[in-house]
């Protein structure tokens, strides 16, 4: 076997992990930069030397190339993607405009949606007059009410070759019931725009509701000319010096594909960055034999947070950017304005508030000492212990405790009476508290106990934070991986090729109606037409072993909200339906409680879906790791703000298997440190990854 | 965990405790609102966020609410004083040997349904369940719930009747009943409910969704209590409330001292197009807010009235978003606030008064004129002058739809699309674009295809509609428009009412002007097999009521759109230009109301410049001056145009031109050059009641727009802005 290397694009730095022939891993950090890819090339170049090979030579022995980025989000979100035009129905050019009124709050923070002055900040993702109405329209059951006007529509798209348009987003009403006026208008603006990038809606989200599907195309259309040529130049690049496999792009969806089977669906890999973070965590855990975990990130400005239940990742259909609301099926990640950068302020009536304003990196927290003044929960953490001023990300920044320790007496400490350490412990203790209250929420609303979750603690900040979002939680234990702090590169070497559509089967039974043989047939025709779809994009990657499963969108008649319930890909007749519907009954009971099912309501199927899957087994894992060395003890403030404790501290890099400590203790890696409270107890696995037993 | 608990008693710590609470607190009221949208049946909760989440104390103050139409938080406060106040008397009645039995004795896990505008309902559409939470013996909090149900029985379909005259014609009334007796369900008591309701089903999925929503509040709570014990947790609420207090009060504090007038109208009480006027006093005086509604018209005959329980909700729902928009919503910021008004107002309606359509009628009038009134406060302060405007979404026009639909069941829609109306401009940016009411931060409406896919409708287009939005320097939001005919079915009963059809309830502010009027019309045979076909479209009044509509049949409507900000000549003419060729704004209202004369899809700047000094000289009557010197010290600005100016000790209002309109106080209408039209000025998408004027005031100098004023025309307008 050769080596698996994961790439993946932060805002800072770019993040590689590689694992060699041996299973033995190795991480690295470089920062990112403008263009984005010569950061993934210097981290490459920076991985070959520390294994002693020549570019070529690592490149050429590389088995799999993982990549995560956020170029395609960055483009969208600064309005330097492709130039694009949007095709759609007569007398609905205005949808994405009008966004079902709830376009207009995208992007805004927790704090900020009561105040009806920050609406709309984002503009929509194409300006109207890039917007055309064609002569055409379909009805709910796939009825052509409007023959499409062939001659119009030239007319119309003729007036956009005048407008240099680079992509064409084409959306029109019920194409996912009846799509043969998109596929005629697709060859109608190839014919017209030979050049143009062209998105169909019915193939990029194929699902009923046209606000969210029309975003989705047109994110899509504006991304594939730049996605597709920044990955292309990538992989050319890498070839180049040597790289014999494909590109492996990690999608929202968590699994990886080759550059190629997404140039038709850039926007799937819109999120990869946190989606990437929870396959990590998911491989983590699974090598360990954790089923439930909480993967949770701390960054600078967001607390991330994903859920994986009896070892797989809950999933969401819908996303949200600033500026639009779009259908990807994604790993749900949650976020709340909670990081290192979060801003400590006391309030008018007394009240301490930590987030979600953040200071960001510039000018960052007060002891970065770049002209911050305001607090930050990094400045806290610093007070408090937690941080070593002089080995902050390996000693690269050198913290200034007297900025933080002045900061948090001017702005917190004394407005409110207390100790600067006080200060600094309610600060911790607020930004925690709202990370478990996210924690709490995401779990308890899907039926689940927190307590049967294992917390994951990744990014910069995590470590630090992990044993009191635990205890908030109610849970005894957190595992800091060993790859904590590049778990989405990881996540992108190690991940399965996964591929995921859906078709509209809109079927509506009335009480205890039995389901028709042609209700079923429409099931069953969507679940065919779902899984040879998805099959046929994976075997662009992979020649065997695709496996393919199912879910159903269900509902009670008469909800909005479905959920999603797995389904046997293949037959559809009325034994699936009847175990379609009691799994639904189930899950329902469960996660609303007996008294809210309601069967006399009847059902209704709203869509199916079909996953494809195929393994890429990699490597097994192997730790050489080594006893961390004692380093300068020193004070730490845990549980009470009154007292601290002297606490030993360790520098590691990967913790030999079987090493252990007690706390009170601070385990020092490479930009993170470890919290190990009093009375707990930290041990390292084979593979590196801390198990941090909490006090009972 | 145990030190926090042990860490109780340290009093510095407290602020600290105290947030961990309140984020905790905040966090629950959002897990009620998942819960709530999760088994809802009715698409006003689960795609309109018509429906309200929230913590009180004992006494109804309220603790936490959740971030959707919080017109209910002081509803639902009453109906637990209510049914406290109940409880106690029968504990009274009963002597000392009370039965714990009785109905209105409260235990550990009852819940209780209620919907009686006369005793805590907005209307009788919405439902709402509360239920208490103890900790140990006591009683620490109460969660409630509440959404709008599209029936609820009475003689008209969707439970609102225009032919009402007495509220027992309307909807069934539940005044407080225990609907879940210790955690069993009354199902006897349930399908009483149920079977005054022309759709069982939706209302049933929603009881369920409301007992669903209360469980995870008592849930919740008792965690919390269990982690942070009972005393922190009330010592915690306490203080959320007097934070909330506190800073509303220092809001009230850093705004100017005065008397501030907003007034607004509606049309037709389902019986007579007659008008009714609100309007709202606000008296500010340090850090108290006094809202006096004593002006408004007595109640109507109609359905259009509100209860006190109207009232309060529509103040709520007003105050929180127009002051409190960066504090957390609780009793605190509403304690500052007090409500005069006399009983039988067409906003204090007195029993039997019909109040079926309150919420969009009376209610939402209401609470128009105090966002108006409210505004103009912001508007003389510095610091939040960028935040004064006029009104978005003047009107919540109703479209309901009732038969049997494409899958041959009894149904009953209620079209949510008339939230997309326009929403009204800033200084310093325009109004949003079909961007709504500002009084529920999440309204969305539901795609086109959702609403084709579930119901029998078949839209001819759903957009932008064109010289809808207020003009103004900065322009209102313009309100999107629909036509729609049957799908998939023959026919069907519609009931189509509003208001603000000849009323502009858009209003402006600083000179903008209203958005567009509602204008709704009835296609006969203006459809074949989903294809428009040529044919008369009868221009609608405000409320037809009750019609018969076929699949050959098209309802055409235009919502109001959002009230513009400035002289609408005063708009860069770039702006307008690029308005045209967005189709946003006609090249004819362009010219005639902005004055910029468009050429190759750009703004001629010559011929603007000639045609904004014919309109100034139109206006005047002359040419307009030059600007003349202002002499003295500026203490203040009442708007964007209008300076305070010290002199000598003689406080004047002076326009920006210099010209003087008042001197000893700021009643500065007198000064102005007024015009007053009794038909709106053309170009403009207004349609005026005939008993409606509208007056435009200009600086006598310069000719710009200084305000324009809406008012029964018999009367002459307020002076708006009185500071002390």
């Amino acid at each position: 076997m050769g080596y698996f290397v994961g790439t993946d694009v932060g805002g800072t730095f770019t993040d590689l992990w590689v694992a060699d022939e041996h299973g033995a891993t190795h991480v690295f950090k470089t920062p990112t930069t403008a263009d984005v890819q010569s950061g993934v090339l210097d981290g490459v170049v920076m991985a070959a030397e520390a294994l002693g090979l020549t570019m070529e030579q690592f490149c050429g022995r590389i088995e799999r190339f993982g990549h995560g980025t956020t170029v395609g989000l960055n483009a969208l979100l600064t309005g330097t993607a492709a130039r694009t035009a949007i095709l759609t129905t007569r007398g609905f050019a205005d949808t994405l405009e009008i966004g079902r009124l709830t376009r207009q709050s995208t992007g805004l923070n927790e704090q900020e949606y009561t105040d009806s002055y920050l609406r709309n900040r984002n503009p929509p993702l194409v300006p109207r007059h890039r917007i055309v109405e064609i002569d055409e329209r379909i009805d709910v059951r796939g009825r052509i009410v409007t023959p499409l006007d062939e001659s119009q529509a030239r007319t119309a798209i003729a007036t956009l070759s005048a407008a240099s348009i680079e992509a064409v987003a084409i959306c029109t009403l019920f194409s996912t019931i009846n799509p043969v006026h998109e596929r005629r208008l697709r060859e109608i603006v190839r014919e017209a725009l030979p050049a143009a990038y062209i998105s169909v809606s019915h193939e990029v989200s194929p699902s009923v509701g046209e606000y969210a599907r029309m975003s989705t195309t047109a994110a899509n259309a504006a991304l594939g000319p730049i996605a597709g040529g920044y990955l292309s130049r990538l992989e050319a690049t890498l070839k180049a010096s040597g790289l014999k496999v494909p590109v492996l792009m990690m999608t929202c969806a968590g699994g990886v594909l080759p550059t190629e089977a997404l140039n038709d669906r850039p926007v799937f890999a819109l999120f990869s960055g946190p989606a990437g973070g929870v396959k990590g965590s998911q491989a983590v855990a699974g090598a360990i034999g954790i089923k439930n975990v909480l993967s949770t990130d701390i960054g600078g400005t967001s607390f991330d947070v994903g859920v994986i239940v009896q070892g797989e990742p809950i999933m969401r259909a819908d996303l949200s950017i600033a500026g639009a609301d779009l259908r990807v099926h994604s790993i749900d990640v949650d976020s709340i304005g909670a990081g290192g950068g979060s801003i400590a302020a006391v309030g008018i009536g007394g009240e301490l508030s930590v987030g979600p304003k953040s200071a960001g990196s510039r000018p960052g927290p007060a002891c970065y000492g770049r002209g911050g003044t305001e607090p930050t929960a990094t400045d806290a953490d610093l007070v408090l212990g937690v941080l070593d001023p002089d080995n902050f990300i390996g000693g690269r920044l050198k913290l200034d405790v007297a900025a933080a320790r002045a900061a948090i007496d001017v702005r917190v400490a004394k407005p409110l009476g207390m100790t600067i350490e006080q200060a600094a412990w309610g600060i911790r203790k607020i930004l925690d508290s709202r990370m478990a209250d996210l924690m709490r929420r995401m779990t308890v609303e899907r039926g689940y106990d927190p307590k049967t979750f294992a917390l994951f603690a990744n990014g910069g900040a995590g470590p630090s934070h992990a044993w009191s979002m635990a205890a908030d939680l109610g849970l005894d234990r957190f595992v800091v991986p060993a790859a904590a702090t590049v778990l989405s590169a990881l996540g992108t070497a190690v991940s399965d090729f996964a591929f995921n559509t859906e078709r509209a089967t809109y079927v509506r039974l009335q009480g205890q109606r039995p389901i028709t043989p042609d209700e079923c047939a429409l099931i069953e025709k969507g679940l065919r037409e779902a899984s040879e779809e998805v099959e046929a994009h994976l075997s662009k990657a992979v020649r065997s072993g695709i496996r393919v499963t199912a879910s159903a969108a269900v509902r009670y008649r008469g909800q909005t909200h479905h959920l999603d319930v797995p389904l046997a890909a293949g037959a559809f007749g009325e034994t699936q339906f009847r175990t379609l519907i009691d799994a639904f009954q189930r899950r329902y009971e469960a996660l609303f409680g007996v008294s809210a099912t309601y069967a006399k309501a009847g059902y209704e199927i709203l869509s199916v879906r079909a996953v494809g899957t195929a393994a890429l087994t990699p490597p097994g894992l192997t730790s050489k790791g080594a006893t961390p060395r004692p380093g300068k003890s020193r004070l730490v403030y845990f549980d009470d703000p009154n007292k601290s404790h002297d606490s030993a501290v360790y520098h590691a890099t990967v913790p030999a298997e079987g090493w252990a400590v007690s706390g009170p203790c601070i385990i020092e890696f490479l930009g993170q440190s470890v919290v190990v409270p009093p009375g707990a107890r930290a041990e390292a696995d084979r593979l590196g990854n801390l198990h941090v037993r909490l006090a009972p | 965990m145990t030190t926090t608990a042990a860490n109780e008693n340290n009093a510095a710590l407290s602020p600290i405790l105290f947030e961990v609470i309140r984020n905790r607190l905040v966090a629950i009221t959002e897990e009620m609102r998942i819960a709530l949208q999760s088994v809802s049946g009715s698409p006003t909760v689960t795609e309109a966020s018509d429906f309200f989440t929230g913590l009180f104390l004992p006494d109804g103050s309220v603790v936490s609410m959740g971030f959707q139409v919080a017109y209910h938080a002081p509803v639902c406060s009453q109906f637990v004083r209510h049914i406290a106040g109940r409880s106690a008397e029968h504990r009274n009645a009963a002597g000392h040997t009370a039965s714990t039995n009785s109905n209105f004795a409260i235990s550990d896990r009852d819940m209780f349904i209620g919907n009686d505008p006369y005793i805590a309902a907005l209307h009788q559409n919405d439902v709402q369940m509360v239920g208490p939470i103890f900790a140990g013996e006591e009683i620490i909090m109460w969660a409630g719930v509440e959404a709008h149900e599209t029936d609820v029985g009475g003689m008209d379909f969707a439970s609102w009747s225009p032919r009402a005259r007495e509220v027992f014609q309307e909807g069934m009334r539940i005044p407080c009943v225990k609907l879940v007796d210790r955690g069993e369900l009354r199902e006897d008591v349930l399908d009483m409910i149920l079977a005054a309701s022309r759709l069982p089903g939706p209302l049933g999925l929603d009881i369920r969704a409301f007992m669903a929503t209360l469980n995870v509040a008592s849930t919740r709570v008792t965690e919390l209590v269990r982690s942070y014990g009972v005393t922190a947790v009330k010592d915690a609420i306490r203080r959320m409330i007097a934070s909330s207090e506190q800073k509303m009060r220092a809001r009230l504090a850093e705004l100017p001292d005065g008397e501030f007038h907003g007034v607004d109208f509606l049309e037709h009480d389902g019986h007579e197009n007659v008008l009714y006027k609100l309007h709202c006093k606000a008296t500010k005086r340090g850090d108290k807010l006094t809202l006096d509604f004593s002006g408004s018209s007595k109640q109507a005959p109609g359905f259009i009235n509100c209860t006190r329980s109207g009232l309060t909700g529509a103040v709520c729902g007003s105050v929180l978003p127009t002051l409190a928009y960066d504090m957390q919503w609780n009793e605190g910021a509403l304690t500052p606030v007090e409500i005069i008004a006399p009983d039988g107002l067409v906003c204090t309606a007195m029993h039997p008064a019909p109040v079926g359509s309150a919420t969009v009628e009376a209610i939402w009038v209401t609470a128009n004129a105090t966002m108006l009134a409210l505004n103009k406060m912001l508007m003389c302060a510095e610091g939040y002058r960028h935040r004064a405007q006029g009104l978005s979404a003047g009107v919540m026009a109703t479209f309901n739809l009732g038969g049997v639909n494409q899958f041959g069941e009894r149904f009953g829609l209620h079209l949510m699309d008339p939230l997309a109306a326009g929403s009204a401009a800033w200084p310093d940016k325009d109004g949003v674009n079909a961007g709504g009411p500002i009084t529920s931060p999440f309204s969305g409406i539901a795609d086109v295809e959702r609403n084709e896919q579930v119901a029998p409708l078949f839209y001819l287009h759903r957009r932008l509609a064109r010289d809808t939005g207020g003009p103004g320097r900065q322009r209102g939001g313009v309100a999107a428009e629909v036509a729609l005919t049957l799908g998939g079915i023959e026919e069907a009963e519609a009931l189509v009412m509003t208001h603000g059809v000849e009323v502009p309830n858009g209003h402006g502010a600083n000179g903008g002007l209203p958005g567009a009027t509602v204008r709704q019309t009835w296609g006969r045979g203006a459809v074949e097999n989903g294809r428009a076909q040529a044919a008369n479209y009868e221009v609608l009044g405000p409320k037809p009521g009750l019609m018969r509509m076929t699949n050959r049949d098209v309802f055409a409507v235009r919502w109001q759109g959002g009230g513009g900000a400035g002289d609408p000549i005063e708009r860069a003419p770039a702006a307008v230009a690029s308005d045209v060729a967005a189709g946003l704004v006609s090249a004819q209202a362009a010219h005639a109301i902005y004055g910029v004369v468009i050429a190759h899809d750009a703004a001629d700047e010559a011929a603007t410049r000639t045609q904004r000094q014919r309109i100034r000289t139109e206006r005047l009557g002359r040419a307009a001056g030059e600007p003349r010197a202002i002499d003295g010290r500026q203490i203040g600005r009442i708007g964007e145009n209008l300076l305070q100016i010290n002199t000598g000790g003689m406080t004047r209002v002076v326009s920006q031109a210099g010209a003087v309109l008042a001197t000893g106080d700021t009643r500065w209408r007198q000064g102005a050059h007024s015009v007053t039209h009794r038909e709106p000025p053309p170009h403009l998408a207004i349609k005026l009641h005939a008993e409606l004027a509208m007056t435009s005031h200009y600086c006598p100098i310069s000719g710009t727009l200084l305000a324009v004023d809406v008012h029964r025309k018999d009367e002459t307008p307020l002076d708006d802005v009185v500071l002390v």
